[in-house]
């Protein structure tokens, strides 16, 4: 008994630095953000004050609302295809191949730099870029296709290229949870090939299924940069405008306002993703709780 | 089939990456084929802008600092976490995680904020703050695991038999959780290298190397951007490899010398 609440204690105090810093430079900043977007702005100073003045001016501009529905379109368009593309892959690292050799190959693609990719891609699809150049040289088009850079096409395109490897990673570790026995326990018992993936496999992965789906989401909606550079006139996004307010001699209180109410839509997409789940019957039944 | 969708997958991953690589090798500024040839001029005329060097240069300090900070807070609290039982774990691990959990967006704009409360000037040290934040939730997560199957009763061991702490530490601890912590580190550099959402927001005059990369894409499309995507790419995966490789042959190395344990 001494010696467990000695252990304890020795934990909390080595767990102390990290829980010191993360306060300091996470908890406070939030709760400072969220306090500030009540404030009011005045010739670029900031004036202490309690008004929803900020909250109701966002939600009052038709133009929010378009811009968030293109922050939450991203978002899903990048969510969907990622979990969707890389769900087979990480059945085939798991089930068909013994080394981890695909694996690796896979996450270090993860490390080729952000901006790079968005530029990369910028390349590719440019009016003077490959893609453009190669079917004109092909006689196939007479003219550039503008569509393809400058589109949210080009910024979703962009996104699933950057989140495919961390999806990947999420989905292989909750794959290696199910084990080949289930699978097989249930073959035995005469299910098909759909009956076993939905029936054995989605639900046992469940919690990496969602973290995959909801990492992917949050962070190509909330993303700024590749649709500023990539997603042209009518790809603009909240994130975007709010990024403008702080980087740009802007609002700051307007900027937090929006960022809480991007966070809100965030969790409306959460909750109406587990019920989805939930109605198609893909999420484990009270017999899978721990 | 499978397979075949498998190799597509990859081929997908790397190909933009591939192109960028080639192109960055062409000796005209074209970034179309047929591929005149070949040259490493623009690698020579990046390597004498003295903006491009001094940014590689501050990613570097940034990525080094950022390594370092994290490192000990991450590995001071992956052993914490082992200590810890219940409730206080699962909070203080979701604690933990939430920087990852929220766009680096809201992280960029809520330091920013307050950083100009607190009257921090915004430099070199901002960006290091910002880069640790995002980093650690990685290095709690990458040594997490193999923390949890450290067995605390060897410590005890050491210690009922004479040592000190101190010793516990270097002799028992470190020796069995220190590749694991290594490449932990080396994945919170190359984190840190690649870094730019957050440090559009929290840098300052010193800029890193991503923030050089973007203001290059923002001028004129120029093929000098390819070489210094290039050495970025080259700078980041290389490191992955190498830490890959250190972790890889420790073990090794631990597992023969397990072997012959057995046999003798």
């Amino acid at each position: 008994m001494m010696k467990g609440r000695r252990r304890e204690a020795m934990g909390l105090a080595l767990v102390a630095p990290s829980f010191l810093f993360l306060l300091v430079f996470f908890i406070v900043p939030a709760v400072l953000l969220f306090v500030c977007s009540f404030w009011m702005a005045q010739a670029f100073k900031l004036i202490p004050a309690f008004t929803f003045d900020n909250y109701s001016r966002a939600l009052s501009a038709s133009g929010f609302y378009l811009l968030t529905w293109n922050a939450l379109k991203n978002g899903l368009c990048t969510a969907v295809l990622t979990v969707g593309l890389s769900f087979p892959a990480a059945y085939f690292i798991v089930y068909r191949t013994r080394g981890n050799l695909l694996f690796y190959l896979i996450l270090v693609s993860w490390f080729s730099s952000y901006l790079v990719r968005i530029y990369a891609w910028r390349v590719i699809l440019g009016s003077n870029g490959l893609i453009n150049t190669t079917l004109m040289q092909l006689g196939l088009i007479s003219q550039p296709l503008e569509v393809l850079l400058f589109s949210p096409f080009a910024t979703i395109l962009t996104l699933t290229h950057i989140m495919l490897p961390f999806a990947l990673l999420l989905l292989v570790s909750a794959l290696r949870d199910v084990k080949k026995e289930y699978v097989e326990a249930a073959r035995d018992l005469g299910a098909s090939n759909t009956e076993v993936l939905t029936r054995v496999i989605l639900p046992m992965c469940y919690k990496g299924l969602v973290g995959a789906f909801m990492f992917t989401f949050v962070i190509s909606a909330g993303d700024f940069v590749t649709p500023q550079l990539l997603g042209g006139r009518d790809g603009m996004t909240t994130g975007i405008l709010i990024a403008n307010q702080f980087r740009t001699a802007g609002n700051w209180p307007f900027g937090a306002a929006m960022a809480f109410l991007l966070l809100a839509a965030f969790l409306i997409v959460y909750l109406g993703f587990v019920r989805l789940l939930d109605l198609l019957r893909l999420a484990p039944g009270r017999r899978f709780h721990d | 089939m499978l397979r075949i969708y498998v190799w597509l997958y990859v081929a997908f991953l790397y190909a933009p990456i591939a192109i960028i690589t080639l192109f960055s090798f062409h000796s005209s500024p074209a970034l179309t084929f047929p591929f005149e040839g070949v040259s490493l001029r623009w690698y020579a005329k990046i390597f004498s802008d003295a903006t491009f060097m001094a940014s590689l240069w501050n990613s570097v300090i940034v990525g080094a600092s950022t390594a370092l900070v994290t490192t000990i807070l991450g590995s001071l609290t992956a052993l914490g976490l082992a200590r810890l039982k219940g409730r206080i774990q699962t909070l203080f691990g979701l604690l933990a995680f939430g920087p990852v959990a929220l766009p680096g967006l809201f992280l960029g704009i809520a330091l920013v904020m307050l950083f100009s409360q607190i009257g921090l000037q915004r430099s070199l040290v901002t960006i290091i703050i910002a880069h640790v934040l995002f980093t650690l939730p990685f290095f709690i997560e990458a040594v997490r695991s193999r923390i949890e199957y450290f067995d605390l009763s060897l410590e005890e061991a050491a210690r009922d038999l004479g040592a000190t702490p101190l010793q516990t530490f270097r002799l028992v601890t470190l020796p069995i959780i220190g590749p694991t912590i290594g490449g932990a580190a080396i994945l919170s550099f190359a984190l840190s290298f690649d870094e730019f959402i957050i440090t559009v927001f929290v840098s300052g005059n010193d800029t890193t190397l991503p923030l050089t990369i973007w203001s290059m894409m923002r001028r004129a499309v120029s093929p000098d951007i390819n070489a210094a995507s290039v050495i970025s790419l080259g700078l980041s995966i290389g490191l992955i490899l190498i830490g890959g490789l250190l972790v890889w042959y420790q073990r090794r190395l631990a597992l023969s010398a397990r072997a012959k344990d057995m046999e003798a």
